[in-house]
């Protein structure tokens, strides 16, 4: 996966949105979340594993939000409680490697026109350009060593 | 003239576990012995870094490596192994994976300096006493290896060639990964030399599992008196069998204590922890978000446990 930036913020934050097919933008063929970048439709938010969430921070992003159907509303039966459960655990999971929870939301909410999920990912950009970037660590031990920072 | 095939065994930041485990492999140690020139062994045995490095490259048969990489010298030794070894087998989860040092990735290493050597409740040190890799001391200048900003699998700093895992791995798996070198019976490289299944499918309590597992609340072992005939996970005990690769012959199982994942993710999958994620995720029984809220923060350190041998292995941008 690579993950692409856009928009006008002063940091400009990359951000990967998997929406359902099920409650978003599916009228008007798929051209509300074609013209996106970094938005994954998938079959079911409850599609959406903590492997793919990882691999999304893994690949650049800066924030990663998940589009499910609203409570009770599933097409199949529960898989956007499972992707809210999931993501409540997921919270936890990004902030022990550093990664402020906020950089991961999930919504669920019914949106057939698609006409969300736009502002729904620039209102999460702009939260997290506020955050600032996600910074590498030391990537190999020969980087590592010759930081001298001062360690007390 | 020696024609027996040169090995090493080395420690890099472990534990000593590994090195219990090769001495465990009792009179068949004995065999080994008779058929390889052991050359490095400091655990057992006392030889000169010096001798390693006046060999030729790929001087040495198999080197086996356990413990991360946590420091210069570390770097330093899996490096110079490297280039004299034909074969380097990454052994046990410090070496694969970070193992439980690599715990110590969820902090900088200011922090951690700052624990140990100032804040910690048992440290008294008025002058600020902190390790320095250079000091003087009359005219002499002592050197200390550089404790690195991160723990890394072996993988990060040099190539390996296998793989086994286990903390430590139990004896019948290191006496196969030992025979298959020495009979030149490998599979190909990059292999890790233990089961391809997760633990639930070789787990005595496996029968046990209800249609469905509902967890309301994650319990902890210090907590409740764990039936000893049933699955953890039905008993709301964290157990990393659904994640966790097989091999290990079920010896925590069997004195009732869930799995910890030593044994790092199946075959095929990198980020363990993540997929150990998404199944307790399905188990925790909560629909509305208050109450999978409550559960969710019920659980203890659930980073510490689902990442509690690969947290090293996961390299990720973050805020330091
Ligand atoms: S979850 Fe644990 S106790 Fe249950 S079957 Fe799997 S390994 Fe065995």
């Amino acid at each position: 996966m690579s993950v692409k930036a856009t928009g006008p913020l002063p940091f400009s934050p990359k951000l990967v949105c998997f929406t359902c097919r099920f409650g978003w933008g599916y009228l008007n063929g798929s051209k509300a979340i074609e013209s996106l970048h970094n938005v994954i439709p998938v079959t079911c938010s409850g599609k959406v594993d903590a492997s793919h969430i990882m691999e999304a921070f893994k690949s650049g992003a800066d924030g990663v939000l998940i589009l499910g159907c609203p409570d009770g509303e599933c097409h199949f039966q529960n898989g956007n409680y499972q992707a809210r459960k999931r993501v409540l655990l997921m919270r936890k999971v990004i902030e022990a490697f550093g990664i402020e929870h906020d950089r991961l939301a999930i919504e669920l909410d019914m949106d057939p026109e698609g006409s969300k999920i736009e502002p729904l990912i620039e209102g999460m950009r702009e939260r997290i350009s506020r955050l600032g970037p996600l910074s590498p660590k030391g990537v190999t031990a020969n980087q590592a060593c010759t930081g001298k920072e001062n360690l007390r | 003239m020696n024609e027996k095939p040169k090995a090493a065994i080395y420690w890099l930041a472990a534990c000593g576990g590994c090195d219990e485990t090769i001495v465990d492999l009792n009179e068949a140690l004995l065999s080994v012995a008779d058929a390889v020139d052991i050359v490095l062994w400091p655990v057992a045995m006392d030889f000169k870094y010096s001798s390693i490095r006046s060999m030729k490259d790929k001087e040495i048969a198999l080197s086996i490596i356990h413990g991360s990489v946590r420091n210069s010298e570390h770097e330093e030794m899996a490096r110079l192994l490297r280039e004299k070894s034909q074969t380097v087998l990454a052994f046990g989860s410090c070496a694969c994976f970070g193992g439980t040092p690599g715990l110590a990735n969820f902090r900088s290493r200011k922090d951690i300096f700052q624990w140990v050597y100032r804040d910690a409740p048992t440290v008294v040190n008025p002058k600020g006493v902190y390790p320095m890799t250079e000091t003087k001391v009359l005219d002499h200048t002592l050197k200390l290896p550089e404790l690195f900003e991160k723990v890394y699998p072996l993988d990060r700093i040099i190539d390996v060639d296998y793989y086994l895992p286990g903390c430590p791995p139990p004896p019948d798996l290191v006496a196969n990964a030992v025979s298959a070198v020495l009979e030149g019976k490998l599979p190909p490289r990059g292999s890790t030399l233990a089961p391809h299944r997760p633990l639930c499918d070789t787990c005595p309590r496996n029968e046990s599992k209800p249609p469905k597992i509902e967890i309301p609340e994650v319990r902890r072992v210090h907590m409740v008196e764990a039936d000893e005939g049933k699955c953890f996970l039905a008993q709301g005990l964290l157990c990393l069998g659904p994640a966790t690769r097989s091999g290990c012959g079920e010896t925590c199982i069997r004195v009732n204590t869930p799995c910890r994942g030593c044994f790092g993710p199946v075959e095929g999958v990198d980020d363990g922890g993540a997929k150990f994620v998404s199944c307790l995720a399905a188990l925790l029984s909560a629909e509305d978000e208050a109450e999978a809220t409550r559960v969710t923060d019920g659980i203890a350190d659930l980073p510490g446990t689902c990442y509690r041998f690969t947290a090293a292995s996961i390299s990720l941008k973050g805020k330091s």
